[in-house]
């Protein structure tokens, strides 16, 4: 264990530690503004909104090139639907009185059948190519390679600077939006920022580390940053600390024992955290507690 | 043979269990800020799949039914948990819930005995609506007779009394699931427990959805927990007709979608879910004009509001 | 959009008790997937009309029933299943069928001795990969057949004879060429274990980074430990397969790499589906051919190909 905790447990274990890690960082502060803006599952349907954009574009891939796995076009496909996803989640919220959790499911749903239906059209045609089609550009991180995680340190690096550039906008909206709104501030610009950072967040990290992992690191160090603080400023610090934290020691562990696959160890490893902050974290206990989140009863 | 009796027949009476299953309790999920659970239990129900294989040695149906509604009552339990005790919003805890069960489910799928099993959900629990045929009734008026109806798919005699419990248990309960849902303050003063009425509404829920997967499969399941009662959230503030109408709008989703599919070839769980969607966009759309229309009356809960909207407790 | 197959027309057509009149002959036979569909339709000639509910390029993971597949089969005279739960998602039209004696499973009439067991009362059901088990579960099949159109069976022998003739040269074809590989690097690295009985019938080791299962997930120490594998045997190919992702095969290579040793990928082999149809590799022979040879050629055996076809397509 030691040894995989200073990266010396071999190439892979280090390249798949680092873009981890870096991923973790990344996201918590992401998952902070989509957990008090109550989307914390928002990354979830766009994840599975992106199915229906992979059957098309492998369909578009087909009729173009004549081969239907071109890369690009398949990630075009993908990322096309998830943002598509992400603006009908908003217009749904915006233009009806279905609260967020509600929207996203409707539009997790519909996108992930729509998906479904197109496999089970593309079954009928006579075409080779299509098989695991649904997990082709699902990365396991386990197979993380360095031009991976480069394009990780890239984006976490952007999300970062975002999130530093902007987060006085973004602290309006996740904590008082109707003020914001009256306020003059362009409410639904900044929200379309903050899903655009998510969106980034999904699609490098569906590619990278797989559904399960992205939707857990955008939610658990999140969630666990909240029994810590209040306030925004440390909340958003300490989610990248958990991440990171949870990512590298998750990865660590599955390098250094067997049976241990890489992503749901980290999910476990952040998972664990969680669980030790809930008895001790101040904001746990009950008298104390912020109402902020709790739905109106 | 006659394909309507032996295929269209038990598919649609098992879409229209399923529908009345789901949108039971998916309507007061809907309510409640619970959309989700459905994708949660898709998710939770793993580990509960490979824990009953390794335990028992056997890809069979029956042992890892138990195991997915075990695993579905845990997960939860630990979503209601988490939600007191990190105060937190429910889908929030149903994300942290369900990812660390799945990564449990992962994490034992690599031990040796599992390895080399195709254990995934889709092979070992997630049934498909079309694969029910019904080769008894060779002519419509066999289905006169009660006894054939003993012979009629598995899923089909597991749903309908799935259903019909459900839709006991919640006109015996209504009165203090109205108080639960809109007052729990004044619940708790009236001598109700709500956390019981969670508990009970929740253990409902799991056997509604993990019944329904063997049969349909877990992307229709979603979509009938959610989308009927959404649509019926864009129609009514009463509770009664609110539940009503998505049992209502859950079987006109089926039936629609079922045809749909028969019509384009494609999977019926997989048009249905879409017809789902489509359907909660026509309603927003028709809201809309019709607010448009008189926009003075509207009442609460038009605006851009992005949480949930109470009913009002007058209407109820 | 096809009106006539909507069911609320199949419902009054079945009011008014218009039943279609079936044809005479000849009988139609439904296999489920093509690596029984394809070689039963070479050897049934006319003798029947022998379709595949999941064509030559469909994943069974990924299928998804349709009405008109339900269709197909409650038309069908006899339908030829793999069984060991391959088809699990027919499973429960597939019982309904078989209660009629309407449904055979091939895989299942080779005896429990000859397969590797996955379970209690499963086998690993990707029989086909050996092509003595899988001449041998198809004989079944073809007897079957040719019962239902007597007139044709002495037909239907012949050519089933030059098939199997055929699969047998195949298997010494392959034979030979695995054996061409040395021995240090006799080692087929794949992502996952689909290969079983490959492996077992030619004598190759098999090494899958992660489980069979769809959620599986492979784990950093599997990883550096298949990574330390092929630098110290000097093995010079890895492979992927059709219908998984190739991302854990090209992190073994890189991995390999960054310790000194250049490994590549040996070819793409067909696991659960075949390759395109009408194509040589869309057929059972011409898949395995394409395993083998591609396996024998990147890990430095002896191989030319087992047919002229193999390189023409």
């Amino acid at each position: 264990m030691l040894d995989a905790l200073l990266l010396s447990a071999g190439y892979n274990a280090a390249v798949a530690m680092i873009g981890a890690t870096l991923l973790g960082i990344a996201a918590g502060p992401v998952g902070v503004f989509m957990l008090l803006r109550r989307r914390a599952l928002l990354a979830d349907a766009a994840s599975h909104a992106t199915l229906p954009g992979v059957v098309l574009a492998f369909l578009a891939s087909l009729w173009l090139t004549g081969e239907g796995r071109s890369l690009p076009i398949l990630l075009l496909g993908a990322g096309g639907a998830a943002a598509l996803g992400v603006l009908s989640v908003q217009a749904l919220q915006a233009h009806s009185r279905l609260s967020n959790s509600t929207s996203i499911a409707v539009v997790l749903s519909a996108g992930f059948g729509l998906g479904v239906m197109g496999l089970s059209y593309v079954q009928t045609l006579p075409i080779a190519g299509q098989a695991g089609l649904d997990q082709f550009l699902v990365g396991q991180t386990a197979g993380m390679r360095l031009s991976d995680a480069y394009l990780i340190a890239g984006v976490a690096g952007v999300l970062v600077l975002t999130v530093a550039a902007f987060f006085k906008e973004l602290r309006l909206i996740s904590f008082d939006p109707d003020f914001a709104a009256a306020a003059g501030w362009p409410v639904q610009r900044l929200d379309l920022l903050a899903n655009g950072l998510l969106l980034a967040t999904v699609v490098v990290g569906l590619t990278s580390v797989g559904l399960i992992l992205i939707v857990a690191m955008l939610i658990i160090p999140a969630v666990t940053a909240r029994l810590w603080t209040q306030k925004l400023d440390r909340m958003a610090l300490l989610a990248a600390i958990l991440g990171g934290v949870s990512a590298y020691t998750g990865a660590a562990a599955s390098a250094a024992f067997h049976h241990l696959p890489t992503g749901a160890t980290i999910v476990l490893a952040a998972g664990v955290l969680f669980a030790l902050s809930l008895p001790f974290a101040p904001l746990s206990r009950p008298r104390r507690a912020p109402q902020v989140l709790e739905p109106p009863a | 043979m006659n394909p309507f009796l032996a295929i269209d027949l038990p598919a649609l009476l098992i879409a229209i269990a399923a529908s009345i299953a789901c949108a039971l309790p998916g309507s007061l999920l809907v309510l409640r800020g619970q959309a989700l659970m459905g994708d949660a239990l898709s998710h939770m129900v793993l580990p509960g799949i490979v824990v009953a294989f390794l335990a028992t040695g056997k890809i069979s149906s029956g042992p890892m039914l138990l195991g997915a509604l075990a695993a579905g009552l845990i997960g939860a339990g630990l979503i209601a948990l988490v939600r007191r005790a990190a105060k937190l919003e429910p889908s929030a805890a149903m994300g942290l819930v369900f990812t660390i069960m799945f990564a449990l489910g992962v994490v034992l799928l690599e031990t040796e005995a599992a390895r080399k099993v195709d254990l995934d959900l889709n092979h070992a629990l997630y049934g498909h609506l079309e694969a029910a045929l019904w080769l008894e009734p060779a002519i419509w008026s066999d289905l006169l007779t009660p006894a054939i109806w003993l012979t009629a798919p598995r899923p089909l005699l597991m749903l309908v009394p799935v259903a019909l419990v459900l839709g006991l248990l919640l006109v015996l309960t209504f009165k203090e699931l109205r108080i639960a849902s809109f007052d729990p303050d004044y619940a708790t003063l009236q001598g109700f427990r709500p956390r019981l009425i969670d508990f009970a509404l929740t253990a409902a829920t799991t056997l509604a959805a993990v019944a329904a997967f063997e049969a349909v499969g877990s992307i229709l399941v979603i979509a009938l927990l959610t989308c009927p009662a959404a649509v019926a959230r864009l129609c009514t503030d009463r509770l009664a007709t609110h539940i009503t109408l998505s049992v209502v709008f859950a079987t006109v989703i089926a039936l629609v979608g079922y045809n749909s599919a028969a019509a384009l070839e494609t999977s019926g769980s997989g048009t249905m879910a879409a017809v789902g969607g489509l359907a909660v966009g026509l309603a927003v759309i028709v809201r809309r004009l019709r607010l448009h229309a008189r926009p003075p009356a509207a009442g609460p809960g038009t605006g851009p509001d992005s949480a949930v909207q109470p009913l009002r407790p007058g209407s109820v | 959009m096809r009106l006539g197959r909507a069911p609320w027309l199949a419902m009054i057509l079945a009011v008014f008790g218009a039943f279609s009149a079936r044809a005479a002959v000849p009988p139609t036979v439904v296999a489920t997937i093509a690596q029984i569909g394809q070689p039963l339709g070479v050897i049934a000639g006319d003798c029947a009309r022998v379709e595949s509910l999941l064509g030559e390029g469909v994943d069974p993971h990924l299928y998804q029933p349709t009405r008109a597949d339900m269709k197909r089969l409650l038309a069908a005279d006899l339908v030829l299943a793999n069984g060991h739960n391959l088809e699990a998602g027919l499973h429960r039209a597939l019982a309904a069928l078989a209660e009629r004696g309407k449904v055979l499973y091939i895989a299942e009439t080779i005896g429990q001795e000859r397969l590797l067991p996955w379970s209690d009362h499963h086998s690993d059901p990707h029989v086909w990969m050996d092509p003595t088990l899988w001449r041998d579960a198809l004989t079944v099949g073809v007897a079957r057949v040719a019962a239902l159109v007597p007139a044709c069976a002495q037909a239907m022998t012949a050519r089933a004879m030059a098939f199997f003739a055929e699969m047998d040269a195949l298997d010494a074809y392959a034979k030979a060429a695995i054996a061409s590989i040395p021995a240090d690097t006799r080692m087929l690295v794949t992502a996952h274990d689909a290969f079983a009985y490959f492996g077992r019938r030619y004598g190759i080791e098999l090494q899958g980074v992660q489980g069979i299962s769809t959620e599986s997930e492979a784990g950093l120490a599997r990883i550096e430990e298949m990574v330390r594998l092929l630098v110290d045997r000097k093995v010079p190919a890895v492979f992927v397969e059709t219908s998984v992702s190739d991302r854990l095969v090209r992190a073994l290579i890189e991995g390999a790499g960054a310790a000194g040793h250049t490994v590549r990928i040996g070819g793409t082999l067909y696991s659960d589906a075949m390759g395109a149809p009408g194509s040589y590799r869309g057929t059972i022979i011409g898949m395995l051919d394409h395993n083998t040879t591609s396996i024998a050629r990147a890990l430095g055996g002896q191989a030319t190909g087992f047919s002229p076809q193999l390189a023409k397509d």
